[in-house]
């Protein structure tokens, strides 16, 4: 292969570069950061026995384990994922139910997100982004002759999107339920469907949205912290604006690393969903822009390689990539709004970045396959046969 | 693209809709890197300035306060580092578990310490100070989020109740409430500095904002005070007090030549160490706050004016048959009739009738002049809180029979202090001397009042006085020749004079030869069957001048042989 690389002019590589690298960049940056923002929680928490080194002990396992398992993800050919993809999700929302019966779902901060395997214990919701877009993926391949039909083409999938929908809201868990709907529109939007029914949707997912808000006064309150967090900044507004003042101390290049005021128990979820607030104090502006540059990069390359497999005719790989790259960027997307203060405050974690085990490991698996699908690209281009 | 060809033409995946969808994901991490641009480069002063309001505090740095010492160096009082627990109402998380682990190491009540937080009108309230530094770690452990220490000092006096009247103490704030603590409070308090710090939300300091103004440490001070002499003082007190079943007592010790304060003690006396029960009668420093009728220890400034002014010589003989004598319709009257005197017996003796009838050759401004040079009727000049000025009336107010009540110490009050600081006058050949609590380097000028012949001859009659055949015999100290003068007085009770009550004192100064000493003794109301002076407050001066000469290691100016006291029958009755 290395011959071949020598001699071919436009010799496509064997893998993408640049994607692997900005994933890597955000994993190890992510190690760092949520290193030294939870050392003062760990140390005062009960459950970590103060010791500091807790979350990077537990995080760099995740690590570990996530880049084994992606090892193995990459060697799985698409075609097999294409298979398997209604039974994974199928057992997503397997999962997701058992979230919710008593004995097996374990409740943290008032919502039941996690589900105890044994030794383990798992975040179903993670797992159901992932095998939401490989579902969606193929229900548009089988279906792309009826992407015009109402009946046969969007009813079946939004049948199933609501039962997915009701089940995360029952968590709750409002932040995977927004990145799962992004995931499925965009991929059905993709995949051809009607502009006009795209728009209609479109309207009634707003009212949809814009209903629960209404209805559920812990979503109002999110709501109202995000808009003006110093009308009650002890109350409604205290994480959002310990986040922006946490932005405000960094300035342009940071109050060094370690340096953070705000990771001192000031500001809640400084390792997990506000990870880019301490990024931003203590690696100032410089920081915040370069996670942002990679991961604007990260979805700039899987959109790309979508792009290479329609051009491929690989409908399934190109609607799995760019379906990747909306999830990573939707939910990156928000969770920096949300630490900017530009969006009201969801739950989400920072894709690759934040501290949580089943977050890694998803994300980690699903970046697997998105460089198997440009490895498989470049293989076809190549003209070798998968 | 032909479409009709194309396989992808059944698939129908648009590619400008993904580059659509590039689009907006470019507009949505731009529009985070504005915000993000705007809210660290542009708008940063006014969140910095909210991040300073939340975990900023000004801590104040305390001076340390400084120490007091005798004069040899033995430590009177000093501070030691403890620490005031407090708690920042807004950040306070105290759950009710530790709520109970916390109120019994502070020593309030669970609720107490709830309604303090809550009821704060600031943003921080003490819960309680002076907390012993074992006690604070304890606290801090729990590391209960919002309660944070303060380091503050603790005054500590080693030298306990005997100290309790020269030092005074000091009150919460580490100010001076008392004695040298408050009249020295400047001095020894220093400046508190401050320093500007971000604390983490369980109130530990992670780094400094700006400078630290350090505090300026409070000097030390060292005093006049002979600790040995001061304790020896009020041990002689105390004996003489539950001798005697008094009510009261106070000593004072002073140098002659540098007008230092060697001792000062009063009984009923307190422990500066622990004021949790005080009475008012306990914190009274007699010495310079309470006033008494003097008595006879005033009548050597009566004979002093007359020898000064001529009217007399110590050998004129005065006439005090029959022991009375009538002015207007008062009688004034000598406890035994004693005959023919000399103006030195008239001393020696403690005559009324021979003292009044010198009073009478002088006018009444030149008795006025003199008591008033002497000290008597104004504020000492010492920086002690609360010294009074006793009471000497305008000498146009006096009457004919208040001139000579006044020449034996009756129709004034004066202070056991001025009373002391009078007496240098006869020490020192006719100079008073200024009076300090602070060492001095050596000796002080003084005030010439009368002529050093004068103060000698005087000094003689004050010697036979303390001698056999004086009123108080028992003055008289083994190895040194001692001079002074006794006063018995009724205490005044509302208008006139208790007829059971006394007030017996004693003034002197040791050795003659070459005087060092001014020691000054009253005992109030003894009443254990003797009152005059020579009997209660005469041999407190004996031992309390002995061990303080010997203790200074003055040379002994007589032969080292034991007092010889006269027999009951010959001795002396004071005329009160």
């Amino acid at each position: 292969m290395l011959a071949r690389a020598d001699s071919g002019r436009q010799n496509p590589g064997e893998y993408d570069a640049g994607l692997l690298w900005s994933s890597l960049l955000l994993l190890g940056l992510g190690l760092v950061m949520v290193y030294s923002s939870s050392i003062a929680t760990a140390e005062t928490l009960r459950y970590t026995g103060g010791r500091t080194g807790f979350f990077l002990t537990r995080h760099t396992t995740f690590l570990a384990i996530s880049i084994v398992a992606s090892l193995f993800v990459f060697q799985v050919p698409m075609r097999v994922w294409q298979q398997l993809a209604p039974w994974l999700f199928l057992a997503a929302g397997a999962l997701l139910a058992m979230v919710l019966l008593p004995g097996l779902g374990r409740e943290v901060n008032g919502a039941r997100r996690w589900v105890s395997l044994g030794i383990i214990t798992i975040q179903p919701s993670e797992f159901m982004k992932f095998f939401a877009v490989l579902y969606a993926a193929d229900y548009t391949v089988r279906k792309s002759a009826l992407m015009h039909s109402f009946k046969r083409g969007l009813l079946p999938m939004l049948g199933v999107m609501l039962v997915v929908g009701w089940l995360l809201l029952r968590e709750p868990d409002f932040g995977a339920f927004v990145v799962i709907t992004c995931i499925a529109m965009g991929i059905l939007f993709l995949g051809g469907m009607s502009g006009t029914w795209f728009a209609g949707l479109g309207v009634l997912l707003a009212i949809g949205f814009a209903g629960l808000v209404v209805s559920s006064p812990y979503r109002m309150q999110r709501i109202f912290g995000f808009m003006d967090p110093w009308a009650d900044p002890f109350g409604r507004g205290y994480q959002l604006s310990h986040a922006l003042i946490a932005f405000g101390r960094g300035e342009w290049f940071g109050v060094g690393l370690g340096g953070s005021v705000e990771k001192l128990m000031y500001l809640p979820e400084a390792h997990t969903d506000f990870l880019l607030a301490v990024i931003g104090e203590e690696l100032g502006f410089v920081g915040v822009a370069a996670v942002i540059l990679l991961f604007a990069w990260l979805v700039l390359r899987a959109l790309a390689v979508g792009r290479k497999a329609v051009s491929l005719e690989r409908p399934f790989s190109a609607l799995v990539a760019q379906g990747i790259g909306m999830w990573v960027g939707v939910q990156a997307l928000i969770n920096m709004g949300v630490n900017l203060g530009l969006l009201p405050t969801k739950g989400l974690t920072l894709p690759l970045m934040s501290f949580g085990g089943t977050g890694i490991l998803v994300n980690c698996m699903a970046l697997a396959v998105l460089l198997r699908v440009d490895w498989e690209n470049r293989a076809l281009m190549r003209g070798e046969t998968l | 693209m032909n479409f009709a060809t194309s396989p992808v033409l059944d698939l129908r995946l648009p590619l400008w809709r993904s580059r659509l969808l590039l689009v907006i994901f470019a507009a949505g991490f731009a529009a985070l890197a504005v915000r993000a641009a705007y809210l660290q480069g542009w708008n940063n002063d006014f969140l910095r300035a909210k991040g300073e309001s939340r975990y900023s505090r000004v801590l104040e740095i305390t001076a340390n306060r400084g120490r007091i010492s005798d004069r040899n160096g033995e430590v009177l009082a000093m501070s030691t580092p403890v620490k005031s627990i407090g708690a920042i109402r807004d950040e306070v998380k105290l759950d009710n578990a530790m709520l109970a682990r916390l109120a019994p190491l502070l020593g309030i009540s669970g609720e107490d310490i709830r309604k303090r937080i809550q009821s704060t009108e600031s943003d921080f309230v003490y819960l309680k100070r002076q907390v012993p530094p074992e006690i604070a770690d304890r606290i801090a452990e729990l590391r209960i989020p919002g309660i944070f220490q303060n380091r503050e000092y603790r005054r500590y006096y080693p030298g306990g109740e005997v100290m309790a009247h020269v030092l005074g103490f000091t009150g919460a704030e580490d100010s001076g409430q008392e004695g040298i603590e408050l009249a020295f409070q400047e001095q020894l308090a220093g400046k508190a500095g401050s320093r500007k710090v971000i604390r983490d939300r369980m109130g530990q300091i992670v780094e400094d904002m700006e400078s630290i103004k350090p505090a300026q440490e409070g000097k030390d001070l060292i005093l006049s005070i002979d600790a040995k002499i001061q304790s020896h003082a009020f041990s002689q007190l105390k004996a003489a007090i539950d001798e005697n079943r008094a009510k009261a007592g106070a000593v004072l010790v002073l140098d002659v030549s540098t007008g230092e304060v060697l001792a000062l003690a009063n009984l009923p006396s307190y422990n500066p160490n622990n004021r949790a029960h005080l009475a008012g009668a306990q914190l009274r420093n007699r010495v310079l706050t309470d006033t008494f009728e003097p008595g006879s220890t005033m009548k050597p400034f009566t004979i002093a004016l007359a020898l000064e002014e001529g009217k007399v010589r110590p050998d004129t003989m005065i006439q005090t048959s029959p022991g009375k004598l009538t002015i207007g319709r008062a009688t004034i009257s000598d406890a035994h009739p004693l005959g023919t005197l000399s103006v030195s017996q008239v001393i020696q003796k403690s005559s009324n009738v021979g003292t009044s009838k010198i009073a009478l050759t002088l006018t009444r401004e030149d008795m006025w002049e003199m008591f008033n040079k002497s000290g008597f009727g104004s504020i000492p000049s010492v920086p002690f809180p609360g010294a009074v000025s006793g009471k000497l009336r305008p000498h146009n107010t006096w009457r004919p029979i208040e001139q000579v009540t006044m020449s034996y110490g009756y129709g004034l009050s004066v202070s056991l202090f001025q009373l002391a600081q009078a007496y240098t006058i006869f020490a020192r050949d006719g100079e008073l001397v200024p009076v300090s609590f602070v060492k001095n380097s050596g000796v002080v000028p003084g005030r010439q009042i009368i002529s050093a012949e004068t103060a000698r001859a005087v000094r003689a009659m004050l010697e036979a006085a303390a001698g056999p055949g004086g009123t108080a015999p028992k003055a008289q100290i083994m190895g040194y020749r001692v001079a002074g003068k006794t006063g018995t007085a009724y205490k005044q009770e509302g208008s006139g004079y208790s007829g059971h009550k006394y007030r017996a004192s004693f003034v002197g100064f040791a050795p003659v030869s070459n005087p060092r000493l001014v020691v000054a003794v009253t005992i109030d109301e003894p009443s254990a069957g003797k009152h005059f002076g020579g009997d209660v407050a005469a041999p407190v001066f004996a031992k309390l001048m002995e061990g303080a000469l010997r203790s200074l290691g003055v040379l002994p100016d007589a032969p080292m042989q034991p007092v010889k006291l006269p027999a009951e029958s010959e001795r002396i009755e004071e005329s009160i």
